[in-house]
């Protein structure tokens, strides 16, 4: 069962709109923390929350220290997502 | 409303609100958000009502203090939200990661500068550790929880000591985690059992200005199973999971909102499905469910005696409902399944116009606040009817089975205290004596001989330990009968008791209908060898017009002439709600000498004045100790 990877990107854009509060957000996969204004250790969390949230599953206590960028959030998310 | 309903009100919403007002956005927010919607439905709320001109929202402001063993910044976003559903505009002080002990222990830290009103001591079940050994005896089982408990009221000392602050401290948590599995319940020595004694010992060993905040019911509540969340624990020390942040922001909310003053203090009810089931014009006596035997009627019965538990511990009664007068009081006085009496009422409007302008007539009789009242009816046209025209009224949107009644009222949390004084025991009785007291009133067309004829005897004292709490109550609830309006916290009145120049004065009020209890209290300071000031004048509205503000004045002479101040000065800060005493200081014969903005100041130059104003008031002079009734 393969979900297309570019309706995942939308959703998790969705997300990032959402959080940050700007409209002009346009994720891509090389993306990282400090690429966004207002990313920092909290938003992380609040993020990652949201992701969980949205495509239901749950990150490991390891693996949310360990995304670095948004390519390696996609990646988790195709393997994890369950809805 | 489920998830996807709620997602896209909000969507809505978010792209009206350029056009609407705030005000009007913010109620529908309060009306959307629940505490058990999940996380990411509350920071959609949270962000929507971050949007808002906050200026427009009338919103009190308090400064409040969180000191945590956790990351609980996502929890005051939320905390903040639901506290200005309650009517606050938060400003919060959050400490260090892990630095709760040195925060209150070093007198210098930036948290005693912030002169918090309210301190959360966030705490855990994991702050909580004890040293009992498997097979411990019950004097070492005790020793160990109290030693636990101390380290706690150790850390209220020195914060009472330093600060002026209300402190809530949280219970524990228990955990869902067993080690000895079902057993845990039967040994002392067990995790859970050491848990559950803390608790019980923490609870006794509370002091004044100390409230517990029962987490440990807040997770039962939410359920233990989801509570925790460990990866966010072992990540970023999150105690526990985001989705149980809104309903420990709604009940925090709801405890502060308690200690400021401001739970609600009466139930209006509808009686025909409300009371009980069926309609009793159409069922007649014989129709309507109330009483064992059906599922209904024990339902209704229930809730009728849930109410009744309410009633004794001090919430008001009172009925309004579309029926003639004589088919409503009917079924209280011959249906021998009714619970609820009518004495059990301290009002009963039963008429057919609408319910608005009855509910008003209620908050005018009973003088108190709309803003203190709560309504229930089944209908949801008489809601909405009264949520348009009274939106201070909180109106319930009672679920349609009567068996949820009781569930649903309790979990609005309304009626949140953090004190209990005997004074809230006796509160119904003392609206029902009102009652025969306008009723007497009727019959005297001269106010003197109405007042002689009441035989009114006023018992006064300088404040004192036992009546302290009725005394912060007051000075903390009144509104209208309230020259300057200025809260204190019990600590903060001890403290300013410390000074010699400060005197607090009580008074009690009784006549021969019945005891009205501590009804005023005035705090006076000698601020120049030769003046005495008013810094604090407040009375409860039940008493007026009886005399008492010449009584009281009497007083404040007598006490300044002993002090040898010649000049006693009033002042008065007008607020939204205490119009009723604009004039007092003037019908009191004082003289305007300034006026400051809005403030005003008068006085009262006793070479001038020497008159005693006319009270048909006895005065009986309490020293402290003595013992009351």
């Amino acid at each position: 069962m393969s979900i297309d990877r570019e309706s995942l990107k939308e959703r998790l854009n969705e997300i990032f709109l959402d959080i940050f509060n700007d409209d002009t957000i346009k994720i891509c996969d090389e993306m990282t923390a400090d690429k966004i204004a207002g990313w920092d250790s909290l938003k992380h969390i609040t993020l990652v929350v949201a992701i969980e949230d949205e495509f239901g599953f749950k990150f490991s206590a390891s693996e949310i220290g360990e995304l670095e960028n948004i390519g390696e959030i996609l990646d988790l998310i195709e393997k994890r997502a369950s809805k | 409303m489920d998830i996807i309903d709620k997602k896209q009100a909000i969507k809505e919403l978010k792209e009206k609100n350029k056009f609407l007002d705030s005000r009007d956005v913010f109620s529908k927010i309060k009306d959307l958000s629940s505490p058990f919607d999940n996380y990411f439905l509350q920071t959609r709320f949270v962000s929507l009502f971050n949007n808002l001109n906050k200026e427009k929202l009338n919103l009190k402001k308090i400064r409040i203090a969180i000191l945590a063993t956790s990351t609980v910044s996502h929890f005051v976003e939320v905390l903040k939200f639901y506290l200005a559903k309650d009517g606050f505009d938060a400003e919060f002080y959050e400490c260090d990661y892990g630095t709760l002990r040195q925060t209150i222990l070093d007198t210098k830290s930036t948290f005693y500068k912030f002169n918090p009103e309210i301190t959360l001591l966030f705490t855990g079940y994991r702050d909580v550790k004890f040293n009992v050994l498997h097979g411990a005896n019950y004097s070492e089982i005790d020793n160990s929880v109290k030693q636990v408990v101390s380290e706690f009221t150790n850390l209220w000392k020195v914060l009472q000591e330093n600060s002026t602050s209300i402190i809530i401290q949280n219970n524990a948590d228990i955990p869902s985690f067993r080690i000895l599995g079902n057993y845990e319940v039967s040994v002392q020595w067990s995790n859970i059992n050491l848990l559950r004694m803390f608790n019980l010992e923490l609870s006794k060993s509370v002091v004044p200005g100390v409230s517990i905040f029962d987490l440990d019911y807040i997770s039962s509540l939410f359920g233990k199973k989801n509570w925790q969340d460990m990866h966010y624990w072992y990540y970023s020390k999150h105690m526990f999971c985001f989705d149980a942040i809104g309903l420990t922001s709604f009940e925090m909310a709801k405890t502060i909102l308690a200690i400021k003053g401001f739970s609600k203090k009466c139930i209006v009810l509808d009686l025909d499905n409300t009371l009980w089931g069926g309609v009793i014009a159409d069922d007649g006596l014989e129709g309507i469910s109330i009483g064992e035997g059906t599922p209904s009627g024990e339902a209704f019965l229930n809730f009728q005696k849930y109410l009744i538990e309410l009633k004794k511990r001090g919430i008001i009664l009172a009925v309004c409902s579309k029926n003639f007068e004589e088919t409503a009081m009917d079924v209280f006085l011959n249906h021998s399944d009714m619970q609820l009496k009518l004495n059990d009422f301290s009002a009963f409007k039963a008429n057919f116009k609408n319910k608005a302008e009855n509910i008003q007539e209620i908050a005018t009789m009973l003088n108190i606040g709309l803003d203190s009242m709560v309504f229930i009816d089944d209908n949801p046209a008489e809601r909405l009817l009264v949520k348009q025209l009274l939106p201070d009224v909180c109106v319930l949107d009672i679920p349609e089975d009567p068996s949820m009644f009781v569930q649903y009222l309790s979990s609005q949390s309304l009626f949140e205290i953090v004190q209990f004084s005997s004074e809230d025991l006796k509160r119904n009785e003392y609206y029902q004596d009102n009652a025969k007291r306008e009723q007497t009133k009727k019959q005297f067309s001269d106010l003197k001989d109405y007042l002689q004829s009441l035989d009114m005897e006023a018992a006064v004292g300088d404040f004192d330990e036992y009546n302290l709490p009725r005394i912060v109550q007051l000075i903390n609830k009144t509104n209208q009968f309230n020259l300057t309006t200025i809260r204190y916290s019990e600590s903060e009145i001890r403290e300013r008791l410390k000074n010699d120049m400060t005197i607090g004065r009580y008074y009690k009020l009784k006549d021969r209908f019945g005891d009205n209890g501590l009804i005023a209290i005035v705090i006076l300071e000698k601020e120049t060898d030769n003046s005495l000031t008013i810094d604090t004048w407040l009375m409860s509205c039940r008493v007026l017009s009886r005399g008492m503000e010449e009584f009281i004045c009497n007083d404040i002479i007598e006490i300044a002439k002993q002090k040898g101040c010649a000049r006693i000065i009033g002042k008065y800060i007008p607020t939204k709600k205490n119009k009723l005493v604009e004039n007092l200081y003037e019908n009191l014969k004082f003289v305007n000498v300034s006026k400051l903005g809005e403030k005003t100041i008068w006085e009262l130059n006793l070479n001038n004045y020497n008159q005693r104003q006319e009270v048909f008031i006895r005065k009986l002079e309490l020293v402290e100790n003595q013992e009351n009734q």
